[in-house]
């Protein structure tokens, strides 16, 4: 206590010196407008500075939170926007002339909506489609699959909860169409060279098919009613027989993009199949009898 | 003791009167303003205590400050200065000064001891009241420049002071 009792004595004049410093800088911004209006610039220039470090400290404290908001915020925004994606799509999809069509075509049979979930598209490959819908949905082998461009293809395997459907870009698909208007009938197939042109086979050569023509299912068999949209006649050429026409098809359905298709349940398809199975056996039993 | 005492009181008046009325008023160029009111802790004995210059010092700049319109700014320079000038007098001051002490003189100190003295502590002084007056660093130049006109013209007043005192103490 005597030591800091002797060093306030030995050095008063220089406590003495900063008190009456402080007073003169108190008076000096006090009655001076210059001075004062400079000081108060600074010091809440200082203040703002000293404020602007607490709040990032703050604000640093807290950026976990923050992160996770933002995490979930950004999940959220992302389902949000696959949602208006679909939404867009779907609205973009039902406006075009060639769905309304195909869905004027299908009015009376039962559709039954599926998406693909897996799709092989290469060219010269035999491709395949995966959709969403198997036998519990009432989907089983042998039924057509139609989308908003058209014919996509036929179911050649159901599962219990998703299909295996071979599309026209299969070497083994055969679907009967003709030239709308005319009743002439071929069969679409692939040649593997181009996932989006397709040919119609076996059509006669006093068929007058022209190219930019529609092609359409024949409804010749149980598989598609007549009257969906294939595609369009892109070339007229000579069969290799030389006894009929062959007509490349631009296809309606990019199957690169192809995401909601329509299972087509023809009501009459047992009945029909019922038939051909009795026509087949009994060919055979004739061929059989002596 | 006492004749001292009433020719520093003579000469605060006088010097006080001089800036209020005068010195105050003189711009030469626009830059150089006397401020010889600093000769008053100038010429404070050798023995004076150190806390006597802070308040002194203090007391001269207030008044000078009431009478200028300045608040604060002579009084902030001149506690300053209260505080250094023993220091510098010390520092310029012959070492051989005797029990009694001396009063900071061109006679007792040499003039060019006496210069030294007076102009440091003069230069200290005007830039002290130069900074605190303009209040930032915006115009370095024009900073320095008052600085250097306003300690020269001082420091020039100063020495005629002096020069006067020796006279008269010779007459």
């Amino acid at each position: 206590m005597q030591v800091l009792l002797d060093f306030l004595r030995r050095y008063n004049y220089l406590f003495l010196f900063l008190l009456l410093e402080i007073f003169c800088i108190v008076m000096l911004v006090r009655f001076n407008r210059y001075q004062g209006y400079v000081w108060l610039t600074a010091s809440n220039e200082a203040a703002a500075s000293v404020n602007g470090v607490y709040q990032d400290a703050v604000a640093f404290t807290r950026l976990s939170e923050v992160n996770e908001q933002l995490t979930s915020d950004n999940i959220r925004l992302q389902q949000e926007n696959r949602a208006l994606r679909d939404a867009l799509r779907d609205a973009r999809y039902d406006t075009t002339y060639t769905h309304r069509c195909v869905l004027k075509q299908l009015q009376g049979y039962q559709l039954i909506p599926a998406r693909v979930v897996g799709n092989k598209v290469q060219v010269g490959m035999d491709n395949y489609l995966v959709i969403d819908r198997g036998s519990a949905d009432g989907v089983t082998a042998e039924m057509g699959v139609v989308s908003g461009g058209g014919v996509v293809g036929i179911i050649y395997l159901a599962n219990v909860h998703h299909s295996l459907v071979i599309p026209v870009t299969h070497s083994k698909s055969s679907i009967s169409c003709s030239v709308r208007g005319q009743d002439y009938f071929g069969y679409l197939q692939w040649d593997g060279s181009n996932t989006r042109t397709a040919y119609v086979a076996d059509v006669p050569r006093y068929a007058k098919a022209r190219k930019g023509q529609v092609i359409e299912t024949s409804g010749f068999s149980s598989v598609f009613p007549p009257g969906i949209f294939v595609g369009r006649v892109n070339r007229v050429r000579n069969a290799p027989d030389g006894q009929s026409y062959r007509l490349d098809v631009v296809l309606g359905n990019d199957f690169a993009a192809l995401r909601d298709v329509s299972v087509v349940a023809t009501p009459y398809k047992a009945e029909v199949d019922s038939l051909k199975a009795r026509a087949e056996r009994l060919e055979l039993n004739e061929a059989g009898a002596p | 003791m006492f004749p001292t005492s009433l020719q520093n009181g003579f000469w605060a008046i006088t010097l006080i009167l001089l800036q209020v009325m005068v010195f105050n008023h003189i711009h030469i160029m626009g830059y150089a303003t006397p401020m010889p009111f600093v000769y008053l802790l100038l010429m404070l004995h050798s023995h004076t205590e150190r806390w006597i210059y802070v308040v002194w010092g203090f007391a001269v700049g207030l008044i000078v400050d009431v009478f200028s319109n300045t608040l604060g700014v002579c009084a902030a320079a001149m506690t300053f200065l209260g505080l250094v000038a023993p220091l510098l007098r010390d520092a310029f001051m012959p070492a051989d000064r005797g029990e009694d002490g001396i009063t900071p003189s061109p006679r007792s100190m040499q003039w060019s001891g006496y210069l030294r003295y007076a102009a440091t502590t003069t230069i200290l002084f005007t830039s002290v009241f130069y900074v605190m007056e303009c209040f930032s660093f915006f115009d370095v130049v024009r900073l320095l420049i008052h600085i250097a006109t306003s300690s020269a013209l001082t420091l020039l007043i100063i020495c005629s002071i002096e020069h006067i005192r020796q006279n008269v103490v010779r007459g």
